[in-house]
């Protein structure tokens, strides 16, 4: 067996950790490129639980709020310093997976809507009236003690890097190669030795906690933000379409969908906003009809590797 | 020594001089671009669109008199508006406002509607110290000594305006049995902030009874249980506080429930009449209490036009049938438009902070279609007020809004229900 080097999958990663790095020195909207950089982590994020295991959540959204609010009540009730407050909010995330670990023994769009639901639920606490004086129920937080927009850019980019690493580990390890097992067959993948529930356990804690991360970080890099913002449903919607857009299982796949769907979706939304829909609509009435697979199928059909 | 000090002193005076020199040379721009978001489609379009065509107005007519006139440069400049459209996403609207500041480096800026998309322009305005005309965002946290860089235009803050309600039920509510009263509201930003200091107002005074208090999601748009829990508390009074399409739900349920009370209140049957009438009908919003907006009282104006004289122009804009409804955010939109004319015509330079002391100078001095402009030092609007009106049927059939409260502002009597 041919020995594979780590190279390309880490060059590429590295090239676009750079190119954020020096894109606020060059395009000063830092917000539209920090969003980009959440989006990237998100998009991995997701593709840890949907590309190496088969589950598709699409209340993915729920973590990156339960990330969100983690960090803003360790800042608000026990004035934690960012970077603690962060730790919490992927801890917050974590918590929540670990209760949500019976939806695993759902499946398809089963699995896909009772993780919505389940999404919806926490929204719904979070945003309760009755709480406003633990999560400020529907009226939002402010947090404009610990805001730092430079400051909390760079720590996205940690997040992001931290995604990108736990893809990179999934596709060079045998852990890897045992989840994909089980995503294409779990009885045989069982039979075979796998531990079906380990891997699928520990697939879903590592994605919910990178959106555990994100969220904590939009939340210090916003500052201000309301329970419909963290838990805000197109976040699923946009990491999913990101994820299957460019190919999931890979590196690449989640990162070209964002560069090219969140790029497209910017260019629209400030010059021709009222054709946003529909330019939207095509592309992923495109994508399902001809690239099923996603952009980086074109090449993989062909049998080139992609990162 | 002294020499010394003469050569200081002369070095200083060419400074000054040199200093006035490029001050009065900098050229004046080719236009004045004004950086708004607007929402077309979305939870808050129906508050947002009024407000963008009331600013579009105001554009249109000042560009057709040559531009507005900027003091530091003694003459009228055009002004351009840059706009964008958030589709009512806070995500999206805070990218655009960062768009508007850094990348079309717009001279001033403008919030959209409400609270829930100003909310994100706040910290980014005040990161980028670009002072932030705040349509009518008021959301109590926007507004802190640590922040120059916001001044609420067109709508008191929050907090002031159910005072008036308060006021009214144990002024005149009752004198005519109105002892207890209902509180439904939706739990947002403005309405939910309006419902806790209602409730504040209230248990001070001591003179009416809150039996009924029940925050719901702004989203809701079935009140038939809610009212049948309201019924069952027996109310004298009920107080819904929600936006437009809250009302209309909340309305149109009570008229198909049957169910009566003495008095009943919502914020934009009067606010944004034309649109609740539209969608609720008169029957269910006869003899119903609201504020009275701005769009339907007409105060004494010492800058811009008087209510007539717009409400004419806007319907010269905007034919019937045009889609565009009048309503009080249509004069928000407008009245910012003349405030920052009257900032631009007095202000000492055209630094942010140079804009921040024009506006704030404006405070307890300009009196607009809107009504008195007075903001408190933290950039919250106190001087607007907020008249109760009711909804009493005229002689042709319809329903005016008969201001009933404060006396003041009073042209006719409440009627009671029994």
């Amino acid at each position: 067996m041919r020995k594979r080097t780590l190279l390309p999958d880490l060059a590429l990663p590295a090239l676009v950790l750079i190119a954020f790095a020096i894109g606020p020195y060059v395009y000063s909207n830092e917000l539209m490129l920090f969003n980009f950089v959440m989006f990237l982590a998100l998009a991995q994020g997701l593709n840890i639980v949907y590309g190496f295991t088969g589950y598709l959540p699409f209340g993915y959204v729920g973590f990156y709020g339960a990330g969100a609010y983690g960090f803003a009540l360790a800042v608000m009730h026990l004035h934690a310093p960012p970077l603690v407050a962060l730790a919490a909010g992927g801890a917050a995330a974590l918590v929540l997976a670990v209760v949500l670990l019976p939806l695993l023994r759902l499946s398809g769009a089963y699995f896909a809507i009772a993780s919505l639901a389940a999404a919806q639920a926490v929204y719904e606490v979070v945003s309760n009236p009755a709480l406003e004086n633990v999560t400020k129920g529907p009226y939002g937080v402010s947090l404009s003690a610990v805001f730092a927009p430079r400051f909390s850019y760079d720590v996205g980019l940690g997040v992001l890097a931290f995604a990108f690493l736990l893809v990179v580990w999934l596709r060079n390890s045998r852990f890897g190669l045992a989840l994909q097992a089980i995503r294409d067959d779990p009885v045989s993948a069982g039979m075979a030795g796998v531990s079906v529930v380990r891997g699928r356990t520990i697939a879903w804690l590592l994605s919910a906690l990178v959106a555990g991360l994100v969220g904590a970080t939009f939340a210090w890099h916003i500052s201000v933000f309301y329970p419909d913002t963290a838990f805000d449903l197109g976040v699923s919607i946009f990491a999913t379409v990101f994820v299957l857009f460019g190919g999931a299982t890979t590196l690449t796949g989640p990162l070209l969908g964002v560069l090219i769907l969140y790029g497209v979706y910017n260019a629209i939304g400030i010059t021709v906003p009222q054709y946003f829909q529909f330019i939207y609509g095509a592309l992923i009435v495109g994508l399902v009809l001809f690239l099923p697979n996603g952009l980086v199928s074109l090449l993989t059909t062909r049998g080139i590797r992609v990162p | 020594m002294r020499l010394r000090r003469g050569v200081l002193a002369a070095l200083a005076l060419l400074a000054t001089t040199m200093g006035g020199l490029a001050a009065r040379a900098a050229p004046a721009p080719a236009e004045i671009k004004i950086g708004t978001l607007y929402a077309s489609s979305g939870p808050f379009a129906s508050i947002s669109m009024p407000v963008f065509d009331g600013i579009k107005l105001w554009v249109q007519q000042v560009n057709a008199r040559g531009g507005v006139y900027v003091k530091p440069f003694h003459k009228k400049i055009p002004i351009k508006l840059v706009a964008y459209d958030d589709q009512s996403s806070t995500a999206t609207a805070a990218t655009l406002y960062n768009q508007l500041i850094t990348q079309d480096h717009v001279n001033l800026l403008l919030s959209d509607s409400g609270s829930v998309l100003t909310s994100v322009a706040v910290p980014i305005a005040k990161e980028h110290k670009m002072f932030l005309f705040d349509v009518s965002g008021t959301g109590g946290t926007f507004f802190t000594k640590d922040n120059p860089y916001i001044g609420l235009m067109a709508i008191p803050v929050s907090t002031i305006w159910p005072k008036a309600i308060s006021d009214f039920l144990d002024d005149v509510g009752v004198k005519h049995g109105i002892k207890t009263v209902a509180i439904l509201y939706a739990t947002n930003d403005f309405t939910g902030t309006q419902a806790s200091a209602l409730k504040g107002f209230l248990e001070k005074d001591g003179k009416v009874k809150i039996v009924y208090d029940q925050g719901v999601p702004t989203s809701t748009s079935n009140y038939t249980v809610l009212i049948n829990n309201i019924a069952a508390t027996k109310p004298d009074a009920v107080a819904e506080l929600g936006f437009p399409g809250n009302d209309i739900a909340f309305l149109r349920n009570l008229q198909d429930s049957g169910e009566k009370f003495r008095f009943v209140f919502t914020i934009y049957g009067g606010a944004e009449m034309d649109e609740v009438l539209k969608n609720a009908g008169a029957a269910a919003m006869k003899d119903t209490f609201s504020y009275v907006p701005s769009a339907l009282y007409q105060y004494k104006v010492n800058f811009g036009p008087t209510l007539p004289q717009y409400h004419a122009a806007w319907e010269k804009a905007y034919p019937k049938g045009a889609g565009v409804e009048w309503g009080s955010n249509a004069v928000y939109g407008y009245m910012t438009g003349l405030v920052i004319q009257r900032a631009l015509a007095t202000t000492s330079g055209m630094s942010q902070l140079d804009l921040h002391h024009a506006v704030f100078a404006l405070s307890g001095k300009l009196k607009t279609l809107d009504g008195p402009f007075e903001l408190n030092g933290e950039g919250a609007q106190v001087g607007e007020l907020t008249p109760i009106g009711q909804l009493q049927p005229n002689a042709k059939g319809g329903l005016d809004l008969v201001s009933v409260y404060p006396p003041q502002f009073a042209h006719g009597k409440a009627v009671f229900g029994k």
